[in-house]
């Protein structure tokens, strides 16, 4: 952002008329929150690096989209404190939110206009609005103009709302579950303009899935979110290479905690199999650090872990 | 080089900027890619594959620190024009690393020692 920018900006609000072009897009500390008594955040911290593409993998009810309302001050938390660009989410200003792309997973905005109307509407409070995209985007995604929002299915409300929200050129784009609304084609599609953002405009993104594959291909970082707690947060490429799975034989299994041990699973302990008693462990290693010694005694098996196998191990 | 030629498996466990490390030295070592060739940029390559642009910068420095590539000025990346390295012994047996390992790791869980699988090895060099 230029200086000029900022100084034909008639806005009042003093603390974000200068957002740090480097303060995190997004930084959690301690997160907490419960309804009802059910803890459905629990210590959760986390953060997105400016330009980075952070994907947040969960099974359905692992508190995603609590989480995700939480970093952006939508809900109230019983403890821990959420920034935006460095300011208090509960208490973002206008010139954060500007910069701020979000895609709940059911949009209900607006939802007595027509989808051009809206998207003209809302185009008007941003200087950089992609019109080009829009018009080229709602065909692509066959998508009726002159539809009244209300009367759309979910499905197409939310790609609606992500025409929107990737329309505005944020710097910031937070999407809550957007897979789920997309045939192959269209997925790819916003993939390619996650991607394609990412690298033009520097935005960074957050988005939430349960399907890996999507963030396989355009995340540069993953968190794995399992019942309220965050069990991992690394960039992507280390988690496929710091991560592995050995395969102990029973013989081996008495032998005490593997270096880097995260997770052990017992196979078979009460049967009479060959694999009876036979362990696999998940470990981690440093950057640059060896497995340990143990991977090289015969009999011993490891395996490199796909991103989809290391979540479903250690969120069992 | 056209973009299509990468073959991404974002799924598999090889990180993608190792996929597009190995896959891009077998090219320039096999003279596929030919010195002086210009590659495509990482906007085009993250676009078309649908990939974080990190990744290919990631993908390019290395092969770049390895020497495999050079970067012109204003004009994007190039096969070196002197790629000599590329074609050394010590260089193409690098990219059997990974295969050399797999073995390695496969003989040691079938508890078979060195002699027999290098023996079977040699058999299969000379065929």
């Amino acid at each position: 952002m230029t200086s000029a920018a900022l100084n034909i900006d008639d806005s009042p609000m003093r603390s974000e008329a200068q957002l740090p072009a480097n303060a995190f897009p997004l930084r959690a500390r301690a997160l907490t929150k419960s309804y009802g008594g059910r803890r459905v955040l629990d210590d959760v911290s986390l953060t997105l690096e400016p330009g980075s593409v952070l994907g947040l993998i969960g099974r359905n009810g692992a508190g995603k989209s609590t989480l995700i309302r939480a970093l952006l001050g939508l809900i109230e938390i019983d403890s821990g404190s959420a920034q935006i660009f460095g300011e208090q989410a509960l208490a973002l200003g206008d010139r954060g939110k500007q910069q701020l792309g979000y895609v709940p997973q059911q949009p209900d905005a607006l939802g007595w206009m027509e989808v051009a109307q809206m998207l003209e509407f809302v185009g008007r409070f941003y200087p950089a609005w992609d019109k080009a995209f829009v018009d080229a985007t709602l065909e692509r995604w066959r998508l009726p103009r002159d539809r009244v929002l209300a009367k759309l299915s979910p499905g197409e409300r939310q790609r609606v709302e992500l025409i929107r929200a990737i329309a505005i050129r944020p710097r910031l784009l937070v999407l809550d579950e957007p897979a789920a609304a997309l045939d192959p084609v269209a997925r790819r599609d916003l993939l390619r303009e996650i991607a394609l953002r990412a690298n033009d405009d520097g935005t960074s993104v957050l988005f939430s899935t349960h399907i890996v594959s999507d963030l396989e291909r355009v995340a540069s970082h993953i968190a794995f979110l399992h019942e309220g707690r965050k069990l991992l947060e690394a960039p992507i490429d280390d988690l496929k290479e710091l991560f592995a799975r050995v395969s102990l034989p029973a013989a081996l299994a008495a032998h005490g905690r593997v270096a880097g041990e995260l997770h052990r699973r017992i196979h078979d302990a009460q049967g009479t199999s060959a694999l009876t008693g036979a362990v696999s462990i998940i470990i981690e290693r440093a950057p640059g650090e060896d497995w340990p010694a143990i991977v090289r005694e015969p009999g011993v098996r490891l395996d490199a872990l796909g991103l989809e196998d290391l979540f479903v191990e250690i969120a069992e | 080089m056209d973009v299509s030629v990468l073959v991404i498996q974002p799924s598999a466990s090889e990180p993608i900027y190792r996929q597009i490390v190995g896959q891009l030295g077998r090219m320039i070592a096999s003279g596929q890619l030919e010195p002086g060739e210009l590659l495509p940029s990482v906007r085009d390559i993250a676009g078309f594959h649908a990939i974080n642009p990190m990744t290919v910068s990631r993908a390019y420095s290395l092969l770049e620190a390895e020497g495999l590539l050079e970067r012109l000025r204003g004009r994007g990346m190039a096969v070196a024009a002197t790629p000599g390295r590329a074609h050394s012994e010590d260089r193409r047996l690098r990219l059997l690393e990974p295969h050399l390992l797999q073995i390695a790791r496969q003989a040691r869980e079938l508890e078979l020692g060195a002699e027999p699988v290098l023996r079977r090895l040699a058999e299969l060099l000379e065929e």
